[in-house]
């Protein structure tokens, strides 16, 4: 049943990533609002899907490498969808929307089956850690998106070809601003979840901190953050090079959300 | 459908006689009322802007209605009989239907695009409509009109993208800083450009300019013109540190804003963006401020360029906007035949009830005897028989009519139905 749901909100995320794309090639803003419709529909079955699949199963479905993709997904389609309420920057979905429908490509395949926790995972925590540091990573990844466009139309702007695509594109000082918020609750998100991994894997391993391959990107990655944040605020960096740090860092938390666990051993991977 | 339209605008008629024409209509006379007085016109709009005067009739007569408007227009117009024959275009039918739809969606405009005309056809509409002058013809029209219009302006790209230098500064400015409230700009020298480029800013709420030059009493003087606070030329530099815009048109022969000037008041402004638009030839600002960081430096030539690139696409949005005219005057034809063959129809169903009932009349006798219900049954019958008769012939008129026209048809069913 709850599968049913899911399939029809991967259908409807491809809908959507295809609209936004039309509306950059024919540039016309009003595909792109009725994009931001179709995406929010997507949204509304995926959040479907997960209450069905939490009533059935009775934790929140992201424990698993799947699953934590899945609730990825949702959470940036959502924030992206929260910015919308205050600033309009429809076409900001063409570069959210397309993500989002990649990783519930790669996502759906493991998801609806039967998940068996090892012993390990079976405590309260764990999703706690996860939605947390989860959410934290979809702002960032939201503050990538915004920062990729506004490099995009700055270096157009700057060489003065202002007449293609980007004639569409939200103002400079928005996409500078979605930026910044989303560092600002990215960061305390993602400390508070290493936070909560930390005290769990006390309970579980028996040391607060492992020098495990993944702990240490993600910590490198966030003292990139803490740096940005720190650059932005104390120094006043805007615009391009702040623009250029999110990026950046958001490469590093990249490797360590996907590539440690193909190409290290590590002890963060369970299921 | 007997639809003329008469007229002159931009391209066929000097500016003098367009303006002699739509002066001695504007004063003296109400030009509706007079050409309702011409007995073979049933409808008409009048409309006069500075770029055109048309008249659009609904006539009994084509001929001699021409005349007349042709006479009326001589008169108030001055026009030599040479003038006439070179200024006026006269369209008949779907020909004049285009022409409106051209009109309204401001294909026909000098300035391709611009928003004014079709407020001005809605005027003249209504002012058609409070002197009883349109009717059933032509308010279907216009309202097709109206439609058409809106179709061209939220369909294609014509109506979008600056076409002037100080448009496309705003513009730019818009893409730099999203929302103008709150920003500042400073205005140094004075110029035309400027000045037309900061009321354009000041219209989309910028809070405040400020106004300096090399002569203070200059800057005085403009400051009163904008609200604006004058500024010591002294003081360049710290202003340089709070403003968003900077706007630069001296006749210095040297930089006025150089790179060390900018730098300078980095730090001070915290990063925030700094857009600087040069319209001065020989220019006032080093080219090279706009590698700094957060610093985008247009001058008038960068402006130029944009200006040029969205006439160019405006040229390509018009295609656009022809094909959607094109269609929309088939749509209007299709209704308008459908309308032809209506008279047809409607006679043969009255001829054919009429049979029903003479021949119901003639078996009145026999059918006496019969129940209440029995007759009502055999006159259900023989409707429904006529019903499914006709059902074929009235779907194929009509459809006929849309694509071909149906005189032939129409005249046919007469002929073979005895319908005249």
């Amino acid at each position: 049943m709850e599968l049913l749901f899911l399939k029809a909100a991967l259908v409807v995320y491809l809908i959507s990533s295809l609209g936004y794309m039309c509306s950059l090639y024919v540039r016309r803003v009003l595909a792109a609002k009725v994009s931001t419709w179709v995406l929010f529909a997507a949204f509304i079955l995926h959040t479907v899907f997960f209450a069905l699949r939490y009533w059935k199963t009775g934790q929140p479905p992201v424990i698993s490498l799947h699953e934590t993709l899945s609730f990825f997904a949702w959470a940036m389609a959502g924030i992206y969808l929260a910015f919308q309420l205050k600033t309009k920057t429809r076409v900001l979905g063409a570069f959210v929307s397309p993500p989002t429908f990649l990783l519930m490509i790669v996502a759906s395949p493991g998801l609806g089956g039967h998940v068996s926790l090892p012993g390990v995972l079976q405590s309260n925590l764990v999703p706690v850690h996860v939605i947390l540091a989860v959410t934290g990573e979809a702002l960032f990844a939201l503050a990538s998106c915004a920062g990729a466009m506004y490099l995009i139309q700055e270096s157009m702007i700057k060489n003065k070809r202002t007449s293609g695509f980007i004639r569409i594109f939200p103002s400079l000082t928005d996409l500078d601003r979605i930026n910044h918020i989303c560092l600002m609750w990215g960061f305390p998100l993602l400390t508070l979840g290493i936070l909560v991994g930390s005290i769990w894997a006390r309970t579980a391993w028996g040391s607060l901190w492992q020098w495990d391959p993944k702990q240490v990107w993600t910590l490198t990655a966030w003292f990139a953050y803490a740096l940005l944040l720190h650059q932005r605020l104390a120094i006043g960096w805007k615009g391009r090079k702040a623009a250029l740090f999110s990026l950046a860092a958001f490469v590093i938390l990249l490797v360590s959300l996907f590539f440690i666990n193909i190409f290290f051993v590590t002890a963060h991977t369970f299921i | 459908m007997n639809l003329i339209l008469i007229g002159m605008n931009h391209k066929t008629a000097p500016l003098e006689i367009r303006e002699s024409l739509s002066l001695a209509c504007g004063d003296s006379i109400n030009p509706l009322i007079e050409i309702m007085n011409i007995p073979q016109i049933k409808e008409a709009i009048y409309l006069s802007t500075c770029n055109r005067v048309e008249v659009l009739a609904h006539a009994v007569d084509e001929e001699s209605a021409v005349e007349k408007l042709k006479s009326f227009i001589f008169n108030h117009g001055n026009l030599s009989p040479d003038d006439m024959a070179r200024c006026l275009y006269l369209y008949y039918n779907h020909d004049a239907v285009r022409h409106l739809f051209r009109v309204a969606s401001s294909i026909d405009s000098m300035v391709m695009g611009e928003p004014q005309i079709l407020g001005q056809v809605k005027d003249a509409y209504r002012t058609a409509v409070e002197h009883n002058a349109s009717g059933i013809m032509l308010n279907k029209i216009i309202h097709h009109a109206f439609r058409t219009a809106k179709r061209v302006r939220t369909e294609t790209g014509i109506a979008s993208n600056a076409i002037s230098v100080s448009f496309a500064a705003v513009e730019l400015a818009k893409k730099i800083f999203g929302n103008l409230q709150g920003k500042t700009v400073l205005l140094i020298g004075a110029g035309e450009m400027s000045e037309l480029a900061a009321k354009h800013l000041l219209n989309y709420g910028v809070e405040k300019i400020f106004i300096t030059n090399r002569t203070y009493a200059r800057a005085v003087q403009m400051a009163d013109n904008f609200h604006g606070t004058a500024v010591d030329f002294e003081k360049l530099q710290e202003k340089i540190h709070d403003v968003d815009m900077i706007i630069s048109s001296t006749g210095a022969p040297g930089y006025v804003i150089d790179v060390s000037m900018i730098t300078a008041s980095l730090r001070r402004r915290k990063n925030r963006l700094l857009f600087l638009i040069d319209i001065a030839v020989p220019r006032d600002i080093d080219p090279a401020v706009g590698e700094i960081d957060n610093v985008y430096l247009y001058n008038i030539d960068n402006l130029q360029e944009i200006v040029d690139g969205n006439l160019q696409i405006r040229k390509k949005e018009a295609e656009k906007a022809e094909a959607i005219i094109d269609e929309e005057v088939t749509n209007y034809r299709e209704w308008y035949n459908t309308l032809e063959v209506v008279p047809t129809i409607v006679s043969l169903r009255e001829k054919m009830e009429g049979i029903i009932r003479g021949e119901l009349a003639k078996s009145g006798a026999w059918m006496e005897n019969l129940t209440e219900e029995e007759r009502k049954n055999i006159e259900g019958l023989a409707n429904s028989i006529i019903n499914k008769i006709l059902h074929d012939p009235i779907t194929g008129l009509k459809e006929e009519s849309r694509e071909n026209g149906a005189l032939p048809y129409i005249a046919a069913i007469r002929r073979l139905f005895g319908l005249d």
